[in-house]
């Protein structure tokens, strides 16, 4: 009863917090990427087309981080180069994205809504022996694919680059204090620009990880408004990777467990609002504790 | 670093910058020893910082050029100056709130391991050595965001020395500084110096720059008037040498004697700046009908906390303020206002105006519930068009649209719409903080007039200026303020340069 979940749960993680690090990076480097929504439909779309036509998931995850980070580079460039407003042009990006998406799948491949073409070759799993066995860590262990090791290595990768490394410290530099950034000979719209082409790229690969790691196919819902889930996430985690990748979890399991709970008498609709809500709770939650602490300091 | 024999390590050569009509730099010469502290004194508008942009590389000379080791130099950018040894701490400072000390101070110069891991221990002993010799301890570990001012203005020295900086220009350091600090800074600025590396020390403090200077330019109206050394001068001769000859202007007539009760009455009045430290009071000055009392000080002794306070704008600790005999010390802004008090910010761009709001909404700003403007609740745009454009008339206010915002006007003209919104709503006191700042020498003149012409209608002015012979051209009674409190009153037979400028300066009115 509980391993499934569990398994569920760190399955219904992965595309959140590969997002999230992304999304997270690209705050801290000054831009809050609306658009992961858009980046993450284009990378489930291509690793599906790709896996499809060649029958490897290598090649399928790297067009899948190339597409990504290509749309994450168009839309940073039109917010550090053009000025425009952040929260606008994502949202742009989301509908943009979406609609042209449709209009692929209709002209070129003449579906609408589901494409699912045959040969999809789908994320391995991984198997560990023995802990496979063990009750709890082999349902967190074992049986998982290569992205969600990915994911979760990236969260310490992510705290030490940030923290200790001098491309993090300039990206900080750059995100908080973009005028002293340039003023001490450094580029911030260029370390800008890498940070949203990494949030596009990870975004890539979260779409991948839902059409191919999931469900074998792509269908024009798939992402769900899991960019903007991913979005909360870091938000609840403050900028720092281990408590991001904690608001990931927490908003899988609720996934997992909104899955789980359907079919058993309550309505469907309102089981599927579940994670939403408790994104709403969460986020109301913080915002009371954060006023609460900055009333006290003064 | 620089070379030991030159005798000149920073300096002017016969520098012209001009602006359209205006000489900002008008053949400035000065010269810097290397291992000295020279400072650079003047007044607003006098041409110091044009002097500094273009040391910086910033900025580029019109004619005449800079010298550095002896020889002259064309600057050609910021980074060009900095390579040259040439670093410059600003008054706004450049740094990054987020990060440490540490992380601020190697910030774009990281030593690094392979693969760009950043070395700590070589950051943190490099940190060390910079701080040993400026001679301070700093906690590396704590974010700027939470150190004080002065260990943020360290900080930015620091790290000009960690970046190798011989020459360091410093731009009014002290004025965000509390007395004790300045004297750490000048401690700090004397072991430099003792380092051998060359400080221009940019400011308008004349103790502080008597106290630590080595010699001293002094300019005025974009000339290097003279270059004196501290035991030669004097502070009052040093004032007088930046004030100049006050400007006659043939329109003051004395007023009337003080008539019975005052319309502003200001007792034992201590005031806060914007960060919470205290710098007025407690003072005590009475405002009477008819009257123009002139506040003189150098900036920084708490001119902007005064004009604050009588505008209903400031952070009051203790005393009050009285209008008529009625206490409005706890009263709202709007108050005020609405009893009489007008007021012409010094800051035009932060409280004066609403720069990218249009002429007419700035007009009628704060105004916008009155009958004459707006009934039920709906603005009567033709009453305000007609009301702004006979006003802006009466002042001639050159513009293009009522319409255009107000950044489209020049300096003079802005200044022209703000008197107008505050003429507008007919009060009896009027609070002018730096009237004329970056305002034409026509513009001055105009608005110059305003002021008398409300003096004589009967209104009480109080006029608060940097520039000295404004004061003296139009006050009536002349207070000075210094270190927050009144120094002495001057009536306006009795006033002079010399008079006015020892009460500036913190001595007594003989």
């Amino acid at each position: 009863m509980i391993d499934p979940l569990i398994h569920a749960a760190l399955l219904m993680t992965t595309p959140i917090l590969l997002a999230a690090i992304g999304g997270l990076v690209n705050r801290v480097g000054g831009i809050v990427n609306i658009g992961l929504e858009s980046m993450m439909l284009t990378g489930a779309l291509v690793a599906v087309i790709v896996s499809a036509d060649t029958g490897s998931v290598v090649l399928a995850l790297l067009a899948a981080l190339v597409a990504g980070g290509i749309v994450g580079l168009l839309m940073s460039l039109v917010v550090t180069r053009l000025a425009a407003n952040e929260i606008i042009v994502g949202l742009g990006f989301s509908v943009a994205v979406a609609g042209l998406v449709r209009f692929l799948l209709k002209s070129v491949y003449g579906v609408s809504g589901t494409f699912n073409p045959p040969g999809v070759v789908m994320l391995p799993r991984i198997d560990i022996p023995v802990i496979a066995d063990v009750p709890i860590l082999g349902a967190i262990l074992s049986g998982q694919d290569p992205l969600t090791w990915f994911a979760w290595a990236m969260v310490p990768v992510t705290a030490f680059v940030l923290a200790r490394t001098r491309l993090g410290l300039r990206l900080r530099a750059a995100g908080s204090a973009e005028m002293t950034a340039r003023a001490l000979g450094l580029d911030p719209l260029a370390s800008r620009d890498a940070s949203t082409v990494f949030a596009g790229a990870m975004s890539g690969l979260a779409g991948a990880h839902l059409s191919i790691g999931v469900v074998g196919l792509f269908n024009e819902g798939i992402t769900g408004g899991r960019g903007f889930i991913a979005l909360a996430a870091f938000y609840f985690g403050r900028n720092r990777p281990w408590r991001t990748a904690l608001g990931a979890l927490l908003f899988g399991f609720f996934e997992a467990l909104q899955i789980r709970l359907q079919g058993r008498g309550v309505p469907a609709e309102l089981v599927q609002m579940l994670p939403y809500l408790i994104v709403i709770l969460v986020l109301t939650g913080l915002g009371l504790a954060n006023r609460r602490r900055s009333g006290s300091s003064s | 670093m620089s070379a030991p024999a030159s005798r000149t390590r920073i300096g002017a050569r016969a520098i012209v910058r001009r602006f359209g009509p205006v000489i900002a730099n008008d053949g400035i010469d000065f010269a810097a020893a290397p291992g000295t502290i020279h400072a650079i004194v003047g007044g607003n508008g006098a041409g110091k910082s044009t002097l500094m942009r273009i040391l910086q590389g910033v900025d580029r000379p019109d004619d005449g050029s800079v010298i550095l080791d002896d020889r002259e130099v064309r600057l050609t950018a910021p980074a060009d100056a900095f390579a040259r040894g040439i670093g410059m701490v600003h008054q706004e400072f450049m740094l990054v709130d987020e990060l440490t000390l540490l992380e601020n101070l190697i910030l774009a110069r990281e030593p690094v391991h392979a693969g760009g891991v950043i070395d700590r221990r070589k950051a943190l002993a490099e940190a060390e050595r910079v701080a040993a010799m400026a001679g301070v301890t700093l906690d590396w570990q704590m974010r700027v965001a939470d150190a004080p001012v002065h260990i943020r203005q360290i900080l930015e020295i620091l790290r000009l020395l960690y970046r190798g900086a011989d020459v360091l220009i410093l731009d009014e350091p002290t004025a965000v500084l509390a007395p004790t600090q300045v004297r750490e800074l000048i401690g700090l600025m004397r072991r430099l110096k003792a380092e051998g590396r060359t400080i221009l020390f940019i400011s308008h403090k004349l103790d502080e720059v008597m106290n630590a200077a080595d010699s001293i330019t002094v300019i005025r109206r974009g000339r290097a008037i003279t270059t004196v050394l501290p035991g030669e001068t004097s502070k009052a001769k040093l004032s007088e040498m930046m004030v100049g000859e006050p400007v006659e202007l043939p329109l003051v007539h004395p007023a009337a004697p003080h008539a019975g009760v005052p319309v502003l009455a200001i007792d034992t009045l201590v005031a806060r700046d914007g960060r919470g430290l205290p710098r007025l009071g407690p003072i005590t000055l009475n405002l009477y009908p008819g009257e123009i009392v002139g506040i003189a000080g150098v900036a920084g002794n708490g001119q902007d906390e005064l004009a604050a306070a009588a505008a209903g704008l400031g952070e009051i600790d203790a005393g009050s303020i009285r209008m008529d005999g009625r206490d409005i010390t706890r009263a709202r802004t709007g108050s005020f206002r609405d009893l009489g008090i007008a007021y012409l910010s010094a800051d035009r761009a932060g409280d004066g105006l609403c720069l990218s709001a249009s002429i007419r909404d700035n007009f009628i700003a704060g105004s916008e519930h009155a009958p004459a403007f707006s009934k039920s609740g709906l603005l009567r745009l033709r009453a305000i068009h007609e009301g702004a454009r006979r006003a802006l008339d009466t002042l001639s206010v050159r513009y293009g649209a009522m319409g255009d915002p107000v950044k489209s006007l020049s300096g003079g003209n802005q200044q022209r719409v703000a008197i107008a919104r505050e003429f507008e709503r007919k009060p009896r006191i009027l609070i002018a903080a730096q009237p004329t700042r970056g305002v034409d020498i026509a513009g001055i003149a105009f608005i110059h007039r305003q002021i008398v012409a409300f003096r004589d209608a009967g209104g009480a002015v109080l006029l608060i200026s940097e520039e000295l012979d404004e004061i003296l051209s139009l006050s009536d009674r002349i207070v000075g303020l210094y270190g927050g409190r009144i120094t002495g009153e001057l009536d306006r037979s009795d006033a002079s340069v010399e008079r006015v400028g020892r009460l500036m300066l913190g001595e007594k009115a003989a």
